[in-house]
């Protein structure tokens, strides 16, 4: 294929590949936690990030890298004041990211220019750099997923009984968003910052809607982003589109075929099997199930009432 | 032996205190109930005795076992909030999670689990159900998987919020007889909100009732009548 002879498509493609795995990844668990929109408020502060570090003359991707890391603790941290209405806490720092990205790219003309592609996303903006900023927080992910999935599906499930089973809710969820944070400030260079949560919330949305359990959940909410990811940017490289917004198009569309086909196999499934009833006698429940010919070694208990 | 004491307990969601010097022990290997009206902060005291709300004043004490250690806590919630339609997980991945809490972070999930997994939920009669989403279940049976991912747990407490509510007859005497016998033959304890004291009462050890007091704040009465059929061991 011709495009991989331009080696800025070849890390764009690397690049993509690890994004589109880490970000569905985490989507997940957002979505489950009702915090998909911490990744839009997220990518809008490290705009405000990417700024200050252009007028501050450092690299601008590690200035958005560094505030998405601070922007992520600040929402985690007015997310427990408000509880039980956290979504306040991310409409303050959505609003405040972005209101201070405008004034302070106002202050700077040269930076003007190049904003477009922090926005919308390039597959010629990734640099050597940012490609080995992708390439840890890629691993940093998979490594903290790795050792803490069983407490975060847990947390995912409930926080309160989580931390009554000795998790520690708190250090969890905030490593958490950090991670989020730096996966944020990670794809925004190729998805652009109006786009990022689409690669989060889209494949989780598909997945959660199909998938028969938790692990099959990931698994397919990863698989989406992959196809998604590379259609996105094969498509991006050959019609010269946003690649951003054909990714989150192409997902988009994934969801509306997915929804529909899912549809009509219920009708069909549902005109085959009319009469299909939840055989569940609640009488026998709460019985002591004694089938003696189990094969594991369960030991079936005797009730001594008195 | 004395396994969690609450003392002088001062707490309130805003200005007004809703529990008033709260004093309360749980002794270990008893079923326990605890009940009163409605607003008598069954919930709140339980919640202050498990430590996810922190009191005014006064002092919660959860003393360690033989072993040294904490004990491990079961804790069943009166609606436990992300049992929502969209979750993801089959009955089994769900009551297989109470395990974790004792596998940590890597210990293989084994035989030995999958067997607990397997007694958990035939105990509570959802077995047959484990392959079933759990946002297809109804609320009842909602219930059940949280009771059995509590018993995968190998809780040495366990605390239920109104367990009973929406369970017909018949299934809250199996309840109670179930929870008995954890008490009885597991050497565990077990601690229930309830609205229905009358039929639990055989089956219970101790019973605490809250009652609210003469000036407007709510007083803690301890009634052991109720152990005569089943009563203490000692």
């Amino acid at each position: 294929m011709g495009m991989f002879d331009y080696e800025f498509m070849q890390r764009a493609f690397w690049a993509g590949g690890m994004i589109a795995v880490i970000a569905p990844l985490l989507g997940i668990y957002l979505v489950l936690r009702r915090q998909i929109l911490m990744a839009d408020t997220l990518s809008h502060v490290s705009l405000a990030g990417v700024a200050i570090g252009a007028i501050l003359g450092i690299n601008p991707s590690v200035g958005g890298f560094v505030i998405a890391v601070a922007g992520a603790l600040v929402i985690e941290r007015l997310r427990q004041n408000f509880r039980g209405y956290g979504e306040v806490s991310i409409a303050v720092i959505m609003t405040g990211g972005l209101a201070l990205a405008l004034v302070l790219m106002s202050m700077d003309s040269g930076l003007n220019r190049s904003f477009s592609s922090y926005l919308f996303g390039s597959i010629v903006a990734v640099s050597t750099t940012q490609l080995w900023i992708i390439g840890t927080v890629f691993l940093l992910v998979l490594i903290y997923w790795a050792v803490m999935r069983r407490p975060l599906y847990n947390i995912t499930f409930d926080e309160e009984t989580a931390q009554i089973g000795g998790t520690h809710v708190r250090w969890l969820s905030q490593t958490f968003s950090v991670l989020t944070g730096m996966t944020v400030a990670a794809a925004m260079p190729i998805v652009g910052v109006l786009l990022v949560s689409a690669l989060m919330a889209l494949p989780a949305a598909l997945a959660l809607r199909f998938a028969r359990g938790f692990t099959s959940a990931l698994i397919m909410a990863v698989s989406i982003g992959l196809i998604g990811m590379f259609g996105g940017l094969t498509t991006s490289y050959y019609v010269n589109t946003p690649p951003g917004a054909t990714v989150a198009l192409l997902l988009l569309a994934f969801l509306l075929i997915g929804m529909g086909v899912q549809r009509i196999v219920y009708r069909i499934r549902r005109d085959k099997d009319p009469g299909y009833v939840v055989d569940v006698d609640s009488r026998r429940f709460w019985q002591r199930q004694s089938r003696s010919s189990q094969k594991s070694n369960v030991k079936t208990e005797v009730l001594n009432k008195n | 032996m004395l396994l969690a004491s609450m003392q002088d307990i001062v707490f309130g969601y805003d200005r007004e205190p809703v529990v008033n010097r709260l004093s309360m022990e749980i002794y270990s290997n008893e079923f326990m109930a605890l009940s009163g009206p409605n607003g008598a902060a069954k919930t709140t005291s339980l919640k202050l005795l498990l430590g996810i709300l922190k009191p005014w004043s006064g002092r919660v004490q959860i003393n360690r076992n033989d072993k040294g250690k904490r004990p491990v806590i079961g804790y069943v919630p009166q609606q436990v909030a992300s049992f929502n339609s969209g979750f993801p997980s089959t009955v089994f991945e769900l009551v297989r999670s109470g395990c974790y809490m004792r596998l940590g972070l890597f210990k293989r999930f084994g035989d030995k689990q999958e067997a607990l997994v397997r007694s958990s939920l035939e105990a509570v009669g959802m077995w047959e159900l484990r392959d079933r989403k759990i946002g297809e279940l109804s609320g009842g049976q909602k219930q059940r998987v949280c009771i059995a991912r509590a018993l995968a747990q190998e809780p040495d407490v366990l605390i239920l919020d109104e367990p009973t509510t929406g369970m017909d007859l018949e299934s809250r005497k199996g309840f109670y007889e179930l929870m008995r016998h954890h008490v009885k033959q597991h050497g565990r304890t077990v601690v229930m909100v309830t609205h229905g004291l009358e039929e639990a009462e055989p089956y219970l050890d101790r019973m605490i009732r809250l009652e609210r007091e003469e000036g407007g704040g709510w007083a803690c009465l301890t009634t052991s009548s109720c152990s005569a059929r089943f009563g203490p061991e000692e």
